[in-house]
């Protein structure tokens, strides 16, 4: 049910964004011609997406081969520079230096939210900006002083220099850090599995990671939700990009041409993601 | 291990053919590129003065690159699963080489099959499963979140269990086979013999195990990675989140590359290895100093 | 301790740490394959492509564990390619040619790349690609021969240990015979020792193997990719299943896929238990053989 509501939300806002794009083919034929090898690193966020991209292009087309390998936004930036890989990804818009030190080009592809996130049997569903800031700070330690259970708050984090977790400092924290005694997690599905199994966890995931063993919280009163995000009333997103050195040239460009393709808009939903429109 | 008898002082002497020179010297050559690499590529952040990595905070959008807590924190760790798994693993060792009771003879096959089993889980499942069944235990027992230096240490020490286990049993059994054909005449049992002759002569075996465990608890990443919480603070209690320096790298590596908090990797990176040269160096120390008969 | 406890107690007590152990091991392994044996089946290998077809490399697979295993199968070969050489070499040469400042010299390195922590070792693999890139080979990446030589390093002392070991237990009447009967210390080493101690050598090379398959740590900084098929070639990335399993615990999105998740950490168990019991024999044969030499065999 929830899944079937879930879905139409999707094709809905899909539908919206999909208005602004200008109709194409069905670019699998793009790749009939190519052959050669695709490398893609970096952010974490992006792998279910680029990995369904991959397995479409290589089923329709043994010679190319395509790896998607993980690491993090650090990594997609430096590795796609030093020309190790072909694209690399990010969780977070480039900076200036590493424009200008590699020059970069991106490609916002999807826009994904960052949910606060709590267990299932948490009483807490909403809170303010101003409380959210005060627990990542350490100042609020007990779910009682918010509402909840008389139960001290365990705090997740994820690591310096994700992109989830400077999205979340930036835009819920506005730039403050989160205290040094928190636990520190390398990745959604780590921090899903905490929050599942700890009932006095608050941490933050990507919206897409969002299932029915662990509850995201609002914030403000906004909901966390994908089209939440995509219209911009919550607040907490960001823009999922691929960045290339120079303009992508053949099989690379054909690929982020895919990604942006109506089939790619798919994978991106199914992904949880929001397909954002190619300026 | 040069023997020197009349063996090796008699025979013709003929030197090592050149493959075999190869071979050695291909292996002496990965050895001195891994040390000089990671000595060279430590450098930067000794000489940084802005970025030291030696101060206690790590807050990297502000500037702070320390990794002391991260030492402090590998040290525990490491220390801890020794307390915790060297009395378990002479136990079990003690138990495998004097049991008695006739009745316990298969579990006797049993547990060494079980001890070589242990070798074998990779510390990738064990962590993955740990994360499922210890952490939601001690956050119920213990407090916290679960994710803790307890929990971290718990695993580590099952960890290297069978490492020490193995080198307790083949460092003890041969002088306790060479004493039981008389001690056990004259009416002493196997334990005995085993805590009143063999134990009180044996410290560099007891030394061995527990220097080659205390190694491997210093370099495992997986297990702290995925269950001590990594927070870069030093922890006060058992049920507080802590980082180790090879969880902090692969954290880090993870997301940085180049800056300062990659510089802070190699420092990390040198610690680790330097810990365990001197670990190493005191092991061999000791193997010098050995006074005790090697075979009966 | 014998006036703090009394016998029967001490006996029992001593009873209670293998128990303890015994129960432990036994509680992981039902929770695996509690968790883990719902999605063991050919399908969880093979996605949706006919296992036939995959195995003999003729289709691709997509959402298998295929690709991760033959990588893997490929990491542990061409590692045993690259360390057995020179982990052969030194071995012998530690036994059998080095005099007392050589063989503490080697030694001491060996102890040392047997200390070093396989993140170190990751970071060095890492390293070197970044240099070979600035300096000499700008095309050089991470890849599986990386991947490779970083392993064969690493387990490089546990393969010259075990050489050591096994041609410094061969009975000395052996020795004297063979030298007696004229042959040179080369020959000897080659013809008598060699043959005499290959189990014992063997057993070393599996359980380096077995190091080899479960290390997640250095493959994880030097080409291990989430996704590629099968490894195309030396210098390409590959899957492996460690890496696998790391990842699925990392980034998987719901319960089938955390299954699965579960279901590789039990083909790798699986995979690494039986290359260990494989070593367990093979020093069988070693021992059984050179105990053939001390026919008096021991009393108690």
């Amino acid at each position: 049910m929830s899944q079937l509501f879930r879905k139409t939300l999707i094709l809905a806002s899909m539908a919206v964004l999909a208005m602004v794009q200008s109709p194409r083919a069905d670019s699998l034929d793009d790749f009939k011609n190519l052959s050669g090898k695709l490398d893609i690193a970096g952010g974490t966020a992006h792998i279910p997406v680029m990995k369904a991209a991959a397995q479409d292009i290589m089923r329709a087309n043994p010679k190319i081969r395509i790896t998607v390998a993980a690491g993090g936004s650090g990594v997609g930036v430096q590795k796609v520079g030093e020309g190790l890989v072909q694209i690399g990804n990010t969780g977070r818009a480039l900076k200036e230096k590493e424009i200008a030190k590699y020059g970069l080009v991106s490609f916002p592809f999807a826009i994904d939210g960052v949910a606060v996130a709590v267990n299932p049997d948490n009483p807490v569903t909403s809170l303010t900006k101003a409380q959210i800031k005060d627990v990542f700070a350490g100042k609020v330690t007990n779910w009682r002083e918010l509402g909840g259970h008389d139960a001290p708050i365990s705090l997740y984090v994820r690591e310096d220099g994700s992109g989830t977790r400077e999205t979340f400092e930036t835009r819920a924290l506005d730039k403050a850090s989160s205290t040094d005694k928190a636990n520190v997690v390398n990745s959604n599905g780590a921090m899903k599995t905490a929050i599942a199994k700890d009932a006095n966890a608050i941490g933050y995931v990507g919206i897409g990671h969002l299932d029915a063993s662990i509850r995201g919280v609002a914030i403000d009163g906004q909901k966390p939700t994908q089209e939440g995000a995509a219209s911009g009333a919550y607040p907490v997103t960001r823009l999922l990009y691929m960045n290339t050195k120079g303009q992508p040239q053949g099989l690379t460009k054909a690929f982020i041409e895919y990604i942006f393709s109506e089939k790619g808009k798919v994978l991106i939903s199914k992904a949880g993601y929001i397909p954002y429109a190619k300026k | 291990m040069p023997r020197s008898n009349f063996l090796t002082e008699n025979i013709p002497q003929e030197t090592a053919g050149p493959w075999l020179w190869l071979g050695t010297v291909l292996a002496m050559l990965g050895v001195f590129c891994l040390c000089v690499m990671i000595v060279v590529a430590a450098l930067p952040a000794f000489f940084s003065h802005s970025h030291s990595p030696f101060e206690w905070v790590w807050q990297p959008n502000q500037g702070h690159f320390g990794i002391l807590p991260m030492c402090v924190g590998t040290l525990l760790l490491s220390f801890s699963s020794l307390a915790l798994g060297f009395p378990w693993a002479l136990a079990i060792a003690v138990w495998h080489l004097t049991e008695e009771a006739s009745a316990f003879a298969h579990a006797k096959t049993a547990v060494g099959a079980l001890i070589r089993f242990l070798t074998t889980i990779p510390t990738v499942v064990l962590s993955f499963a740990a994360v499922f069944l210890l952490t939601p235990f001690l956050r119920l027992h213990i407090g916290g979140t679960g994710f803790c230096l307890l929990g971290a240490s718990l695993m580590v020490s099952l960890l290297i269990l069978p490492t020490m286990i193995l080198v307790l049993e083949s460092g003890l059994k041969g002088k306790l086979e060479a004493l039981c054909p008389y001690g056990l005449a004259l009416g002493f049992s196997r334990y005995d013999l085993l805590r009143y002759c063999v134990l009180p002569q044996s410290v560099r075996t007891l030394t061995q195990a527990a220097v080659l465990g205390f190694g491997r608890a210093l370099g495992d990443t997986l297990l702290p990675l995925m269950l001590a919480g990594n927070a870069p603070h030093v922890p006060t209690r058992v049920n507080e989140s802590m980082r180790t320096l090879s969880a902090h790298m692969a954290l880090v590596t993870a997301n940085e590359v180049g800056g300062s908090a990659y510089n802070s990797l190699f420092a990390a990176g040198l610690f680790l290895l330097g810990t365990s040269v001197v670990v190493t160096l005191i092991l061999r120390r000791l193997a010098r100093t050995d006074t005790s008969p090697e075979r009966p | 301790m014998h006036a703090m406890f009394p016998p029967t107690l001490r006996v029992w007590l001593l009873r209670l740490a293998p128990l303890l152990l015994l129960l432990i091991v036994l509680g992981l392994l039902f929770f695996l394959v509690q968790k883990g044996h719902s999605a063991l089946s050919l399908n969880l290998l093979f996605g949706d492509t006919p296992p036939l077809m995959a195995v003999l490399g003729q289709a691709a697979v997509w959402n298998g564990l295929w690709p991760a295993c033959a990588g893997t199968l490929y990491l542990v070969l061409l590692t045993l390619l690259l360390a057995l050489f020179p982990g052969l070499c030194c071995g012998i040469y530690l036994a059998e040619y080095a005099n007392r400042r050589s063989a503490l010299g080697i030694g001491l390195a060996m102890d040392i790349l047997a200390g070093t922590p396989s993140i170190v070792m990751g970071l060095f693999g890492f390293t070197l690609i970044v240099f070979l890139r600035r300096t000499f080979c700008p095309s050089a990446n991470t890849s599986l021969l990386l991947s490779a030589a970083c392993l064969a390093l690493l387990v490089l002392p546990n393969i010259v240990s075990n050489t050591r070991e096994a041609l410094a237990a061969i009975p000395r009447e052996l020795r004297i015979t063979a030298l007696a009967l004229g042959l040179g210390k080369n020959a000897m080493i080659r013809h008598i020792l060699l043959p005499q101690a290959v189990h014992g050598i063997a057993a070393g090379v599996v359980l380096a193997l077995a190091r080899a398959a479960e290390d997640t740590a250095v493959i994880m900084l030097t080409g291990a990719v989430a996704n590629s098929g099968l490894p195309a070639g030396l210098l390409d990335r590959f899957e492996a299943l460690p890496f696998s399993i790391y990842y699925t615990a990392a980034e998987y999105q719901n319960a089938d896929e955390l299954a699965s998740g579960f279901g590789a950490a039990l083909i790798l168990l699986a995979l690494s238990a039986l290359l260990v019991f494989l070593a367990h024999l093979l020093e069988r044969r070693f021992l059984q053989r050179s105990r053939g030499y001390h026919a008096t065999g021991h009393l108690c």
